[in-house]
């Protein structure tokens, strides 16, 4: 059995991972796990691209990728976390067999913070996972500059981030109604992208 | 036996009036009772009406239920075929998303079990079924297999009135 990944010197935050998918990505469709992962996307940019899951954890993948079906011209990542890919492993097979652009950026925090910090399974390989299941291309990332350097070709990609637990509160939750979330994706997602 | 020859009439109906609803999407996990329904969706053939369906098969159908919503919220209409077995899968993404984000996605759900003679697993969910889709008021239609249109006319204008995941429960095999 092969040891667990570690992420030794903690160096990244959910913060910075979704400040650089929102830099490298302005246009992008944005699915968000549930937990404190929708509030830090809600709190560091509140975009009309933004769908906040709320409950649902494990769907932020399929979500999106009904998104890139729907969309296929439009870049839509599925921000996901280390305890909700593994509730839902046989998503990465689906979302590879796809044939959409689909990023899945899976945020590798080793826990289920939201609930109190308790540890998932194990910090497992999702680069290797990803790849076994027919991902494009598939990145390991543990510090800012590794993040800054991922270069993510053609999807269906996977930007696997380990990163320390926060050291901050998780920030104000989504103040939109789940309905009001809907309507500013839709229309987003129907607006001509330049 | 519950399957059919490829591309039965009913079936064939069904999908048929699908796409004349504006379905763009189908994703599921299948069943013998659908069989039908699966291979014209694996294998359309030169069926130009069924070529704007795309079909995305899945892997447990709480994800199918997951794409479709997705395409849904993007403003597509998108339809999920599954066995009565996968609505315990779905009941979390129903509960959590369906029925809080006001998403509606057609279900076509079959249903073992329903006269207590299938194989012992179905007899539960198959005793339940109506029940259970009552208790979360998800509005369903049994499909008459002389009128699949009208059934389908059914299921959606329910769906849509409700702004509510619709059932079409699939009671013998298409």
């Amino acid at each position: 059995m092969p040891a667990p990944l570690l992420a030794p010197a903690f160096e990244l935050s959910l913060s910075e991972v979704v400040r650089e998918m929102l830099v490298r990505h302005p246009d992008a469709l944005i699915v968000s796990t549930c937990g404190f992962t929708s509030r830090e996307l809600f709190n560091a940019a509140d975009r009309p691209e933004n769908f906040y899951l709320v409950g649902s954890m494990g769907m932020s993948a399929p979500v999106a990728l009904g998104l890139a079906l729907a969309r296929p011209e439009r870049t839509v990542i599925a921000l996901d976390g280390d305890g909700s890919l593994l509730m839902n492993l046989s998503v990465l097979p689906l979302v590879a067999a796809s044939g959409t652009r689909l990023l899945h950026v899976v945020v590798d925090n080793g826990m289920h913070e939201s609930t109190g910090g308790q540890s998932t399974v194990q910090r497992s390989d999702f680069v290797a996972l990803a790849l076994a299941a027919g991902y494009r291309s598939a990145v390991r990332v543990e510090t800012a500059a590794e993040l800054r350097a991922a270069e993510l070709t053609e999807g269906p990609a996977l930007l696997h981030a380990l990163t320390g637990p926060r050291t901050d509160g998780p920030g104000r939750r989504v103040t939109h109604t789940p309905q009001e979330i809907v309507e500013r994706v839709r229309t987003a997602a129907n607006r001509p992208v330049n | 036996m519950h399957t059919t020859t490829v591309g039965s009439t009913t079936a064939r109906d069904l999908l048929h009036s699908l796409v004349d609803h504006g379905y763009t999407l189908a994703t599921g996990v299948p069943c013998s009772l659908l069989n039908g329904a699966f291979r014209l969706l694996e294998e359309p053939g030169d069926d130009a009406r069924l070529a704007g369906l795309r079909y995305v098969p899945a892997p447990r159908e709480d994800s199918a239920v997951g794409i479709a919503s997705g395409a849904v919220v993007a403003g597509e209409r998108a339809v999920v075929l599954m066995q009565n077995s996968g609505l315990g899968y779905c009941l979390n993404v129903i509960t959590s998303f369906n029925l809080i984000y006001d998403v509606p996605v057609l279900l076509i759900v079959s249903w073992r079990g329903h006269d207590g003679n299938d194989a012992v697993e179905h007899d539960v969910i198959g005793a339940e079924l109506l029940r259970l889709l009552d208790l979360f008021r998800l509005p369903h239609t049994v499909l008459d297999p002389a009128d699949p249109a009208g059934s389908v006319s059914t299921a959606i204008d329910q769906m849509d009135k409700e702004q509510r995941c619709g059932v079409l429960i699939v009671r013998e095999g298409i």
